[in-house]
């Protein structure tokens, strides 16, 4: 009925919905994904910063694959700590192990350890935020008091302990046990900026039009708070990458054998390593700023694409 | 049978305070109100900022939760959850907000804004979707260019517009406007009123018009409840309101309507103060001594007013 209404009511039918829909497309707004990249072409230092990080992943991803870990990680007492560009490019440790080999295997295992580490933690650290702070009342006092439990608890010694009295533990399980702890700070985020957006209007509105709680809260609000969240992972990613190396250095990182970018940096606990053979540890110490740097570059071009006051290119 | 009937609607909130937090007094944001809204007429709610009026239009489209009292629709109190999921009460009671900035979802396009209730309370296909989309753009006087665009693209009376559409998108027969042009300015109010007018016209759609400008809802509204400290002062139709005003808060009101007109200026002044004063000497009589408002008594068919037991007596000889 409504539609034989409209139809009287309005000079628009069928006929003109085609011409209509296509004149609509030539005035659309830009899409997110144009918005970005305008973004990036505006900042060529984040550009950079893109390019090294994706080809860095890549050459690491790959090249790893064409490495035997058993074979680079045996000891070879004849090569001990030789020196860069002489017979390896990058020199050997004291166990006379090609510093390169164990760099590209190192950053593949911090690397993927940083990167499941992230995913897990900030999804559900997102989900407890979102939902803690859309419904408010018991459901976000109950789930608070989870939280503060949960961030009573120190965390580094708590993983310590936790690594050292499971038995057979890799890569995998490393990640599980740190993503336990480190959704804390992602979800309180969340949880405040949910808070104030589920008061506006437009969240009213969706109420009365009949939209699910499910949706309001991961169509309408979080879309509205996709800068924080992308800002915030990026972030974390960065820091995530620090947390196994911090681990790794005090020994409670991945088991031995493995080589990680923590294990590189913990030769520097060394004295004779620290002051003459610098080629064991500042590498891989290197690898890390220049990452999180870069990682922190494409961050913040991606919270500017977010928001349009902040924004350096023109459209 | 009236559409919606509300009865004794009485809305609280508490108040926490001391060292545990407890519930030591509550707000009275709604107190006591009834009233009823037919089919197809603009229902007037006024009254001062903070007197209650939003809250009540929230309650009825089921944002707010009432405290106690009903609120009935074919016979069914929608008070209850679960009343208004059985009834797909939202398809037939929508709202329009009074900030049109915050009420739309600045991350959806206009096309995904207005066909959301469409697709929560009617699933139609894709192409007929758009159609409907493009039609109520065109009655409230927008190009289909807009369909793609984002709300921070149009400007306050334009985003208001498209917030008539999406109200009137599922053929609602009750729309609640809340202040829909308080933050409009002169041109651009009627300009967005009149296409709520021709739209109730063409669709026979009722409003209730939340509002503290007593022009604009002269324009509007066919029958007008004045509201004080969350209760009724005085119902009425139109002419019982402006011109046979019985009560001092709504004499109040009234008076402080704008005049432009140098020559009557203070005339107007004088008149004013006249009802100011009277207000004053008179607020103990007219309120109980909380402060109250007292009980509605009928005074003709149509109009109610909260007069005390001797202003009655005097009404009826």
């Amino acid at each position: 009925m409504s539609q034989n209404q409209l139809d009287n009511q309005s000079s628009i039918d069928k006929a003109d919905l085609e011409k209509l829909s296509k004149e609509a497309e030539q005035e659309a707004a830009p899409s997110s994904l144009r918005i970005v990249w305008n973004e990036f072409k505006a900042d060529k230092v984040a550009l950079t910063a893109a390019v090294i990080i994706v080809v860095f992943i890549l050459f690491v991803m790959i090249a790893s694959l064409f490495i035997n870990q058993s074979q680079a990680m045996s000891t070879n007492i004849m090569d001990s700590y030789d020196k860069p560009f002489s017979q390896f490019i990058l020199g050997t440790d004291q166990g006379g192990r090609s510093v390169a080999k164990e760099l590209i295997m190192g950053s593949k295992n911090s690397i993927g350890i940083a990167i499941g580490l992230t995913v897990i933690s900030s999804t559900f650290g997102i989900v407890f935020g979102l939902v803690s702070g859309y419904f408010g009342g018991i459901v976000d006092n109950i789930m608070m008091r989870f939280y503060d439990f949960m961030m009573m608890l120190p965390i580094l010694l708590f993983i310590i302990v936790v690594v050292t009295i499971i038995p057979s533990y890799n890569a995998i399980t490393l990640t599980l046990i740190l993503s336990v702890f480190y959704w804390l700070g992602t979800a309180r985020l969340i949880r405040a900026r949910t808070m104030s957006e589920s008061k506006k209007d437009y969240v009213s509105a969706s109420k009365t039009s009949g939209t699910s709680t499910f949706k309001i809260i991961f169509r309408e609000i979080m879309p509205n708070i996709s800068s924080l969240i992308i800002v915030d992972t990026m972030l974390s990613f960065a820091e995530n990458i620090g947390v196994e190396t911090t681990l790794s250095f005090l020994g409670f990182g991945l088991p031995n054998g493995t080589p990680s970018l923590g294990t590189m940096i913990s030769n520097a606990n060394d004295p004779n390593n620290i002051t003459q053979y610098w080629w064991t540890w500042l590498i891989a110490a290197i690898e890390i700023i220049i990452l999180t740097i870069s990682i922190s570059y494409v961050g913040q071009v991606i919270r500017r694409a977010s928001d349009a006051s902040q924004r350096l290119s023109d459209d | 049978m009236s559409l919606i009937e509300v009865k004794d609607l009485e809305v609280h909130y508490p108040i926490r305070s001391g060292f545990w937090n407890r519930v030591t007094d509550e707000v009275l944001a709604v107190d006591g109100l009834s009233l009823n809204i037919e089919a197809g007429e603009t229902y007037g709610l006024v009254g001062e900022s903070g007197s209650g009026k939003s809250t009540t239009g929230k309650s009825i489209v089921g944002l707010e939760k009432p405290t106690r009292g009903q609120i009935l629709y074919k016979g069914k109190d929608i008070t209850k959850p679960r009343n208004r999921r059985e009834l797909d009460y939202n398809q037939d009671v929508q709202m329009i907000f009074q900030d049109s900035l915050s009420s739309l979802n600045p991350r959806k396009r206009i096309e995904d804004i207005i066909a959301e209730p469409i697709r929560n309370f009617e699933h139609l296909d894709k192409n007929q979707e758009k159609l409907r989309v493009l039609q109520l753009l065109d009655i409230v006087g927008l190009d289909a260019d807009a369909l793609y665009k984002y709300p921070h693209q149009f400007s306050g009376g334009q985003r208001q517009r498209i917030g008539v559409a999406r109200a009137v998108a599922t053929n609602p027969k009750l729309i609640v406007a809340d202040e829909p042009v308080s933050a409009l300015d002169l041109s651009v109010q009627a300009q967005v009123l009149n296409f709520m007018k021709r739209i109730q016209r063409d669709f026979g759609i009722s409003y209730l018009f939340i509002s503290h400008d007593l022009g604009v809802v002269r324009h509007m509204c066919d029958n007008i409840a004045i509201m004080h400290r969350g209760r009724l002062v005085e119902i009425g139709t139109r002419d019982d309101i402006y011109n046979h005003p019985m009560h001092i808060y709504t004499k109040r009101l009234l008076s402080a309507i704008p005049e432009t007109s140098v020559e009557g200026r203070a005339e107007a002044r004088a008149h004013r103060e006249a009802v100011e004063r009277e207000f004053q000497e008179n607020q103990s009589r007219y309120y109980d001594k909380d402060g109250k408002v007292l009980p509605l008594v009928d005074v003709t068919d149509t109009h109610k007013v909260a007069l005390p037991a001797d202003e009655i007596d005097k009404e009826d000889k």
